[in-house]
């Protein structure tokens, strides 16, 4: 009973919050001392770049490893990474698009081959090369196997992500929340407004998730209803001959 | 098994329902390989496309302004990206673009750049600036392109508006 009222609830509290973000980014907080309206995509992309980064391809990734683990092992797992990576795809892609907004006005350029933005495209090729892996192998099984151990060795590409601002000198800001020292360079209502877009975006991603996972469940009960469709047909051409 | 059987005579109706499980179609694990393989190689070329544009290239994206005071002689007019902090006080617009100073902690270097500067351009903001010093010993450097290098900071335009004792917003 609660699970299934969460779980009704939950979709509409994403979309709530989403909505407050909204308004808070766009109205209610002041501009920014330097960047001044500019700053307001601050409470719109890092939140999507987190859910790309660490979230989605984090969930594609652990998923992919206990499919690995013999004992934790299961379809489900595999699901999982899967439609995890999909979710990730847009993300990445909106993280590319909300920065390249964002570095047109503020940078003076829509793109920089810098170490950050170099990296997080390679991310977008990577999670569109496990899709196109997936597809490349009609076998179930290996199909799991070959694309969960392809999604735990590029994971390695997430925290080269994380640390190039700080391994190398680039056109991209350091982290805000982030920095080594642990001090938030965010403060007030705008730390609190970046705060519920963290959590508005993580939690727009689980939903994305659930219902991605719902339709493939469905699609493969459909395959082997196809297939349990097409042997019937078979058995009665053999019945009738 | 059906194949194996002496004709279709042989096999009963019942032998024939019965052996109706779906066959693998051959050479599937051989497809599979070289699919797969198709693939890595298109994402391999697809990333070394990626880091030879960036990240080989650039691993730092630019030169800061006290390490080029320091190796001058190593810069000489080859085409580089400058960063440095704009000189309070120092810019001048022209009809071109603008001139000003960008200071490190060591020295600062004359800028003279084309083209209209980014948004946020202003003093006291650290910018990366294209370009290439005029001769081998100046220290002028003639910039076709500025970007602006903002910090991590955010800071509120006007605190007090949204801090007002009565709880207002003015």
């Amino acid at each position: 009973m609660m699970k299934q009222l969460s779980q009704r609830l939950f979709g509409p509290l994403t979309l709530i919050l989403m909505g407050v973000n909204l308004v808070l980014g766009l109205w209610v907080v002041p501009p920014d001392k330097v960047q001044g309206e500019l700053a307001r995509l601050v409470y719109i992309h890092p939140s999507v770049a987190w859910v790309a980064l660490y979230v989605s391809f984090g969930t594609a990734a652990i998923s992919s490893a206990l499919y690995l683990w013999k004992r934790t092992r299961s379809v489900v797992m595999d699901r999982v990474a899967h439609c995890a990576m999909e979710v990730s795809v847009v993300f990445i892609a909106l993280t590319l698009i909300t920065g390249s907004i964002w570095g047109r006005p503020a940078w003076g350029v829509w793109w920089a081959w810098d170490a950050r933005l170099t990296s997080s495209a390679i991310l977008g090729v990577l999670a569109l090369g496990y899709l196109a892996l997936r597809r490349a192998n009609d076998e179930t099984e290996l199909r799991a196997r070959r694309s969960a151990v392809f999604a735990v060795l590029v994971a390695i590409n997430v925290p080269i992500i994380h640390f190039s601002v700080q391994w190398w000198k680039t056109l991209h800001q350091g982290a805000t929340v982030f920095t080594s020292n642990r001090t938030l360079l965010i403060h007030g209502i705008q730390a609190w407004t970046l705060l519920i877009s963290f959590i508005a975006f993580t939690m727009l991603f689980f939903w994305l998730l659930r219902y991605r996972y719902r339709l493939e469940v469905l699609r493969e009960n459909l395959a082997g209803a196809s297939l349990e469709e097409a042997l019937s047909a078979r058995r009665r051409e053999g019945t009738q001959s | 098994m059906f194949f194996q059987s002496g004709g279709e005579d042989d096999v009963s109706d019942a032998d024939a329902i019965n052996e109706l499980s779906p066959v693998a179609p051959p050479a599937t694990k051989k497809r599979n390989r070289t699919r797969s393989i198709g693939v890595l190689v298109v994402l391999l070329l697809a990333i070394v496309a990626l880091l030879s544009q960036g990240i080989l290239h650039s691993l730092n994206y630019f030169e800061t302004v006290d390490q080029v005071l320091a190796k001058r002689a190593s810069f000489g007019t080859e085409t580089m990206r400058l960063e440095g902090v704009v000189k309070s006080g120092s810019i001048v617009r022209t009809s071109t673009g603008a001139s000003f100073y960008v200071t490190g902690s060591k020295g600062e270097v004359f800028v003279k750049s084309n083209g209209t500067p980014p948004q946020l351009f202003q003093d006291n903001i650290p910018v990366v600036v294209v370009g290439h010093f005029t001769t081998k010993t100046s220290m002028n450097f003639a910039g076709s392109q500025i970007m602006v290098k903002h910090t991590a900071s955010y800071i509120e335009k006007n605190p007090n508006r949204v801090k007002a004792p009565n709880g207002s917003v003015r």
